[in-house]
C-alpha cells in the first residue's frame, strides 16, 4: 500500500489491520510523521510535531495489541487543537501570550484518548484564542486549506480541518463556541461533531466563552467520530458543566436503518442566503435521505433570527476571561483580535442578561421542533471557503452563521461533506438532534455517508 | 418571540460613546469593525420585549448529592 493511502485509512480499518498483523502502529505513526514533514510546509497545520512521543505511544499501543488488551483506538494517530492542555508539550492557544506555556497536566479529553491508546502526533494550530484570525506578522502563521492554498480552512480549529483533509492525522479534537468544529469540517471536507453541551469535558481546554464552549471529535468519517466520542464521553468532576447523563453506545446502532426517521428542514434563515451551489448540494442531500427512507419535511423554528445574540454572550464572556491581560500586556494579542475582545467591554449587563434569555427561548423552540422531527438538517455554511485575501480585511463583515443556533441551544450537531462547488471546494451538511441523542445524528450521518462518495475525495496536496 | 423585526440599530456614534465610557483603547480605524460585531449581536436584543420573556435564566443549579473537592468543585 502506498504511504499516502495508508495515511487515509480510518480508525476501524486500521484497528482491523493491527489485529491481523498486516500493519503496526509504529509503521503508521512513521508514515504520518513522514507525510507531515513532506506536506505541512505548505499547509502549516501543525504548530508542534511530537515524533518521539508518537513513536513511544505507538510502541506502547503495539504491546497492548499484541497482549490482546487494546481497545478500538489503540495505535490510532491523533493530533490535538493547540487549545487542549498537553502535559510537557507546549500549548499556545495560537497566541503569543501563551507561546511558551508547557502544561503540567493533560486536559481531561487528552487523558481519555491517550488512555484509550491513541498515538499523539502533535498540536494543531488554532485561530488565536479560538477567535481571531492570524494576520500577517503574527507569531504563528495560519493553516491553509488543502483544497486550495489561497483559501482559509475555516476556524478556529483550522489546523485540525486542514490536517485531517490532507491525511496528516486520523483523528483530532476541536472546540466549538460558534462553529469552530463545524466550520473547518465544512471548508475542508471532513466530519466534525459538536456533542451536546456538557457531554464532553472542557476542563483544561483554554476557554473562549464557557457557556457556549463545546469540545468534540473531528475525523474523516462519521464512524471515526463515533469511535472517538465513545472514549471521550462521560462525567468529569473538573468541568462544572459536565453532565451526569448516562453515556450511550454510539457505534452499536450506527448501521441501523434510517427508514422512518423524521428529518426537519428549516428553510427560513438557514437557506436564506445560501449560495446556489450550496443550496443545490443541500437539496440533493435531502433527496438522498428520502431514498434511504427518511421522511424529510419542512419545519418552522420560531425565533431563529435572534440567534446572532450569541455574539453578545461570547464577547462578554471572552472579555471577562481576557480583561487583565488586555490591560497589562495588550501588545501580546494579535492585531484586530485585541479590539474584537475589547468589544466585550462595550456590552451592558442588561444586554448580556437579555442574550441569555434569548438563548432560553431558542432552546425551548428547538425542543418544540424536535417533538415533530428526530433531526434538523441544514447546510453547515451558506458559502464555501473564502480566500485569505477576503477575510484578512479587518472590516470583512461577521456573517450570519448557520452554526450559531446550535451553540445557543446546546444540541448535538454533526457536519459532514455533501458536495463540491464548481471551483472544487467542499460543501457540508449539518444534522442537529435532541440533547444527548448523538447516536441518532451519527446514525443518519453514517447512512448518508455510506450512500455517497464525497468523504472519499482527497485534496490535491 | 419575534422574528425579523426592524429594531433600532446600534449607531457608530453610540459605539464611540461606549468606548469612552468603558475606557478601552479601541483606535478609530477599528470602530467600524467593532460596530459591525456589536450591531449584529444586539439587533435581536433590541427587538426583544423584555416584559414578554419568562424569567428563567440565568439561574444557578444546585445538586445536593454531588461530592465537592476542597475548591468547591464537583
Amino acid at each position: 500500500m502506498a504511504a499516502a493511502d495508508l495515511c487515509y485509512l480510518g480508525i476501524a480499518e486500521l484497528a482491523r489491520r493491527y489485529r491481523a498483523k498486516e500493519l503496526s502502529p509504529v509503521e503508521v505513526a512513521d508514515a504520518h510523521l513522514a507525510r507531515i514533514e513532506a506536506v505541512d510546509k505548505k499547509l502549516q497545520s501543525y504548530v508542534t510535531v511530537t515524533p518521539e512521543r508518537a513513536l513511544a505511544d505507538a510502541r506502547a499501543a503495539e504491546g497492548a495489541i499484541r497482549a490482546g488488551s487494546a481497545g478500538p483506538l489503540a495505535g490510532i494517530p491523533v493530533a490535538y487543537k493547540d487549545l487542549y492542555a498537553t502535559k510537557g508539550v507546549r500549548t499556545t492557544a495560537g497566541s503569543a501570550l501563551l507561546a511558551d506555556w508547557i502544561p503540567a497536566e493533560d486536559c481531561t479529553c487528552v487523558t481519555r484518548l491517550q488512555q484509550a491508546g491513541m498515538v499523539m502526533l502533535g498540536k494543531l494550530i488554532t485561530h488565536e484564542f479560538a477567535f481571531g484570525i492570524q494576520f500577517p506578522g503574527h507569531r504563528f502563521p495560519p493553516a491553509r486549506n488543502p483544497w486550495n492554498l489561497d483559501h482559509v480552512p475555516g476556524g478556529s480549529s483550522s489546523g485540525s480541518g486542514a490536517a485531517l483533509a490532507a491525511g496528516l492525522t486520523v483523528g483530532s479534537l476541536g472546540s466549538d463556541t460558534g462553529g469552530s468544529i463545524r466550520g473547518p469540517a465544512a471548508f475542508c471536507g471532513i466530519v466534525g461533531l459538536k456533542p451536546t453541551y456538557g457531554r464532553l469535558s472542557r476542563a483544561g481546554v483554554v476557554t473562549l466563552s464557557w457557556t457556549l464552549d463545546h469540545t468534540g471529535p473531528m475525523a474523516r468519517s462519521v464512524e471515526d467520530c463515533a469511535l472517538m466520542l465513545q472514549a471521550l464521553a462521560g462525567h468529569d468532576p473538573a468541568d462544572p458543566a459536565s453532565s451526569r447523563e448516562p453515556v450511550s453506545d454510539y457505534t452499536a446502532g450506527l448501521r441501523a436503518p434510517v427508514r422512518g426517521l423524521k428529518v426537519g428542514v428549516v428553510r427560513d434563515y438557514f437557506l436564506s442566503d445560501a449560495k446556489p451551489e450550496v443550496a443545490a448540494a443541500f437539496e440533493a442531500a435531502m433527496e438522498e435521505l428520502k431514498k434511504l427512507g427518511a421522511e424529510v419535511r419542512e419545519v418552522a423554528f420560531p425565533g431563529i433570527w435572534s440567534s446572532p445574540a450569541l455574539m453578545v454572550i461570547m464577547l462578554s464572556e471572552a472579555f471577562a476571561y481576557h480583561a487583565r491581560d488586555l490591560r497589562e500586556q495588550p501588545q501580546l494579542y494579535g492585531e484586530v483580535l485585541r479590539e474584537k475582545l475589547m468589544a466585550g467591554a462595550l456590552v451592558t449587563a442588561e444586554e448580556y442578561v437579555q442574550a441569555l434569555r434569548i438563548r432560553s427561548q431558542l432552546r425551548e423552540a428547538a425542543h418544540a421542533v424536535l417533538q415533530e422531527v428526530d433531526v434538523m438538517a441544514t447546510p453547515t455554511a451558506t458559502v464555501t471557503a473564502p480566500a485569505f485575501a477576503t477575510v484578512l480585511d479587518p472590516n470583512f463583515p461577521f456573517a450570519r452563521s448557520n452554526m450559531f443556533p446550535f451553540n445557543m441551544t446546546g444540541q448535538p450537531v454533526l457536519a459532514l461533506p455533501c458536495g463540491f462547488s464548481p471551483a472544487g471546494l467542499p460543501i457540508s451538511l449539518q444534522l442537529a438532534g435532541r440533547p444527548f441523542d448523538e447516536a441518532t445524528v451519527l446514525r443518519l450521518g453514517h447512512a448518508y455517508e455510506q450512500a455517497t462518495e464525497w468523504h472519499r475525495r482527497r485534496p490535491p496536496v | 418571540m419575534s422574528d425579523r423585526q426592524e429594531p433600532p440599530e446600534l449607531t457608530v456614534d453610540e459605539v464611540r460613546m461606549r468606548i469612552r465610557v468603558a475606557g478601552v483603547p479601541i483606535p478609530e480605524d477599528r470602530v467600524a469593525m467593532v460596530h459591525d460585531l456589536l450591531r449584529n449581536g444586539l439587533r435581536p436584543i433590541r427587538a426583544l420585549d423584555s416584559r414578554a420573556v419568562r424569567t428563567v435564566e440565568p439561574a444557578p443549579a444546585f445538586d445536593a448529592a454531588a461530592e465537592r473537592d476542597r475548591h468547591g468543585r464537583r
